[in-house]
């Protein structure tokens, strides 16, 4: 019981900061129809930007957010605008492989810059631990987890309430009819994608305080990302949530009851079968674009 | 029909001027001529799916891997089989494993389409490696070592040489039939507009599920053949992610949906990476990424693509003053 109920706990946490991580994936496949194969870069470079800031300022590694999330705002925003969206209007397939050659260029110049090596910036407080009940809790990983529920519920604010947000989900909706309504549709994909870039970034922070990071990860937070939005649905805060923590269930649940290398098998056996049987995800509105 | 006529005998002169080159290349550039005819091979078999019918998968390295291990399970079992046997023994086990295997997948994920179809078919090929890595019988994490097969007084490299450009010269040949006959019009006609085939009555559903077994069978086939070349093989040597990508990169420098278009794109990306970018390991996966991204923004019509418009462009200055 003990047991269960510690897995569970884990893989709610492990749960919270892929949802992190995949809401900025979700959004921009949502809005700009764009798979991202280069959002797991994005996501480390988030991590490094932490640790060069970290070692500059002598701060703690979740108080270097602001300023990381404003960098990659700012790449976001010109990466759209100077490159995908060249690629935008052609094939789903000619984008996402632009999206992957870019993804292959950075990862070349981050094991330049940074040397292929593991790195990791976990704050001095990484040790301390807490109970409720019988169940344990790392310090590192609640704050973790706490930071990615606050960053998504600011995201879900942002989209609700926001004139932005009102702005991309109407682009989202119906792109032509909302260029009709005076909508800068370019503006709008650069800020989508500059605001994903963002969240990506603080993703790379959280999950940089609770795992080690290495130029080779990308691919895996990319097909993590992609992974939950296939299971939550695409396009929302709420979607990327119920995928992440779905998805970080079933990993701790396979690792402790099936074997520790297992969690993979699961993972895409769980992803094709979501999209044979539900290609719009557990929350999703439909997107023809799947059939 | 003399344009395709003409086209097949270059193409059969080619062949015999390939089949004589190793007589006279040395052993390095034998290597580099199997690892470019195996990989136009696996470009003319992907793009039967990708290219014809615009299936693109990005998974096609299950169906190598598939192919490769079936194969080895089963030689590895027959001790007294004499080798020259073993060979065709293990291209029709893996040849069926893969047919068995993509007509069991074809009925669900050719309901998706696009990318999504894309992605369906790398979560199939990691699905296909991590159960060869993790289940015993598999031996994947282990290895597998396959029997030799290279007949007494032959040089392997040379062998495998001439096997990989019969086996590739075939699939080449299955794609060209297939192109001209009424399965690949149909084919072409999905890839347009996969709706209105179908209601014009073309057996789309059909259609797209025998390209795509046809495709696994020959993918497969290429897979043992190379697990024979590289005599031991684990997970991680045939279940690669790069191979998933290049099968698209080739027909995507070649040519997209055109015939030779994967052939041009396999031999020229092989050569500029084993031969040109061989010494500087550092700047591979950046000269890739640059390619792949020039591709897709400048030249989206690959190498036969900027050929035809610059031959339309040029017929059209020609006319131009005659009128």
């Amino acid at each position: 019981m003990n047991l269960i109920a510690q897995t569970l706990a884990d893989g709610m946490v492990l749960g919270g900061i892929y949802a992190l991580a995949a809401v900025g994936f979700s959004l921009i496949f949502g809005v700009l129809h764009v798979i991202n194969l280069s959002h797991g870069i994005l996501v480390l470079i988030g991590a490094y930007l932490a640790l060069i800031f970290t070692e500059l300022l002598h701060v703690d590694p979740l108080l270097t957010m602001p300023l990381v999330m404003a960098a990659l705002f700012g790449v976001g925003y010109a990466y759209q605008r100077l490159l995908i969206q060249r690629a935008v209007d052609s094939s789903p397939i000619g984008s996402m492989l632009l999206t992957f050659g870019v993804a292959l260029m950075l990862q070349n110049v981050m094991i330049w810059v940074f040397s292929p090596d593991m790195k990791n910036i976990t704050p001095g407080w990484a040790f301390a631990s807490f109970k409720i009940g019988a169940v344990t809790f790392d310090a590192v990983r609640v704050s973790a987890l706490l930071a990615s529920l606050v960053l998504l519920s600011c995201l879900a604010a942002l989209l609700k309430f926001s004139a932005l947000g009102r702005v991309i989900r109407a682009t989202a909706q119906q792109t032509l009819a909302a260029r009709l309504c005076g909508v800068n549709v370019r503006h709008v994909y650069a800020l989508t994608f500059a605001v994903s870039a963002a969240f990506a970034g603080a993703a790379g922070i959280v999950i940089g305080i609770i795992l080690p990071f290495s130029p080779h990860d990308e691919a895996t937070w990319t097909l993590n990302a992609f992974v939950v939005v296939v299971l939550g649905g695409v396009g929302s805060p709420a979607g990327a949530l119920i995928g992440g923590l779905l998805l970080g269930v079933v990993n701790t649940l396979t690792a402790q009851y099936i074997g520790p290398s297992f969690p993979n098998v699961t993972m895409f056996l769980l992803l094709v079968l979501l999209l044979l049987v539900r290609p719009n995800g557990l929350l999703g509105n439909a997107f023809s674009a799947s059939r | 029909m003399t344009r395709t006529s003409s086209l097949m005998l270059l193409t059969v002169a080619a062949a015999l001027l390939l089949a004589a080159l190793p007589l006279v290349l040395p052993p390095f550039y034998v290597r580099v001529g199997q690892l470019m005819l195996y990989s136009a091979g696996l470009g003319v078999a992907w793009a039967i799916l990708g290219g014809f019918a615009g299936y693109a998968s990005f998974g096609h390295a299950a169906f190598i891997g598939v192919g490769a291990f079936s194969a080895g399970l089963v030689e590895t079992r027959l001790g007294g089989v004499p080798p020259a046997l073993l060979l065709p023994i293990g291209i029709v086990v893996g040849g069926a494993c893969c047919g068995v295997l993509s007509a069991l997948i074809a009925y669900p994920v050719l309901r998706l389409r696009g990318t999504f179809f894309a992605i369906a078919m790398l979560g199939v090929s990691n699905v296909c490696a991590e159960l060869t890595n993790n289940v015993d019988f598999f031996e994947g994490s282990l290895g597998l070592t396959f029997p030799s097969v290279v007949p007494a007084g032959l040089d392997p490299a040379i062998f495998f040489y001439e096997l990989f450009l019969v086996a590739s010269l075939a699939v080449l040949l299955i794609a060209w039939k297939i192109r001209d006959s009424r399965f690949g019009a149909g084919l072409l006609s999905i890839r347009e507009d996969e709706d209105t085939a179908r209601m014009l009555g073309v057996p789309t559903e059909r259609y797209k599920r025998t390209a795509f077994v046809v495709s696994a069978i020959l993918t497969g086939t290429l897979g043992v053949i190379y697990g024979h070349s590289l005599g031991y093989i684990t997970t991680d040597s045939v279940y690669r992610n790069d191979t998933n990508l290049n099968l698209i990169v080739y027909s995507l420098l070649g040519g997209m949906g055109t015939l030779f278009g994967p052939v041009i794109g396999a031999f020229s990306l092989v050569f500029i990476t084993q031969v040109i970018l061989g010494r500087l390991l550092d700047f591979h996966l950046f000269a890739t990424g640059l390619l792949l991204a020039f591709l897709v923004l400048a030249a989206p019509g690959g190498v036969i693509g900027l050929v035809r418009g610059w031959r339309q462009r040029r017929r059209r200055s020609g006319a131009a003053p005659a009128e």
